[in-house]
């Protein structure tokens, strides 16, 4: 073995050593999977849901005031009509009150009536003063189960 | 020579108008309210009812209280006994 065999095997030798030597790398982790998509969002359960009020001085058979308005005679009877739409139970309530010239609201009357309806619905509550109304502005607030849903302003003149 | 300060302790006011009185505090106490619905109401029995009694405020007609009885078989067994507390379904007129 002539000096260069010798050195080449020595230098083989060395680099398979090294080879052996060195450290495995980890795997890499493979990559996350793209995240499923959302699935789509529960439909929301199909309750009662309030959708117009109205106010007039008359109603039909079917509890829908028939001529709208927001400015009444002292004597009108008051309606205010109800459109529900969905299946449930639900509370409504009419809070029917009086704007001061200062602005402050008087109390004038508050009715509630639970219902079930089993598809759209119409809802009437109503009001009258046998010695008239004062002359003036209210309001009408709307509520289902005690939150307000809708309000509407009308006068007396 | 000494000012004293005049005496206004036996001073009277009063006032009026030819202007009507003012509506800023109205009386609503004797305001008349009502509802009814096309939906089934549910009505919670107070002391003092009868089913008698809710259909005259319901319908306006108390003989219409068979109609009430016969929407709650399952919770009126005897049409005589009716209980606070009770909901009632009231069907639409």
């Amino acid at each position: 073995m002539n000096n260069f065999t010798r050195y080449l095997t020595i230098a083989l030798v060395a680099a398979g050593l090294a080879a052996c030597g060195k450290k495995e790398e980890a795997p890499k982790p493979a990559p996350a999977p793209a995240p499923a998509p959302a699935p789509a969002p529960a439909p929301a359960p199909a309750g009662v849901a309030v959708t117009s009020a109205t106010l007039g001085s008359a109603i039909g058979a079917d509890m829908r005031v028939t001529a709208p308005k927001d400015a009444f005679a002292k004597n009108d009877t008051i309606y205010v009509s109800i459109d529900t739409t969905g299946a449930g139970q639900a509370k409504l309530t009419s809070r029917f009150t009086f704007t001061t010239k200062d602005g402050k609201s008087v109390p004038v009357k508050e009715d509630s009536q639970t219902i079930s309806p089993t598809g759209p619905a119409v809802t009437e509550f109503h009001i009258s003063k046998a010695d008239g109304w004062p002359v003036g502005d209210y309001q009408v607030e709307v509520l289902q189960n005690d939150k307000v849903v809708q309000t509407k302003r009308f006068s007396v003149r | 020579m000494s000012h004293d300060p005049p005496d206004f302790s036996k001073v009277k006011g009063g006032g009026s108008s030819t202007s009507p009185a003012s509506n800023d505090s109205p009386d609503f106490s004797n305001v008349q309210g009502g509802g009814s619905s096309t939906a089934t109401k549910i009505y919670e029995v107070k002391s003092g009812d009868s089913l008698s009694k809710i259909a005259k405020r319901e319908y306006g007609d108390a003989n219409a209280w068979p109609r009430i009885f016969e929407a709650n078989k399952d919770l009126v067994k005897d049409p005589n006994k009716i209980f606070p507390g009770q909901k009632l379904k009231i069907p639409p007129k």
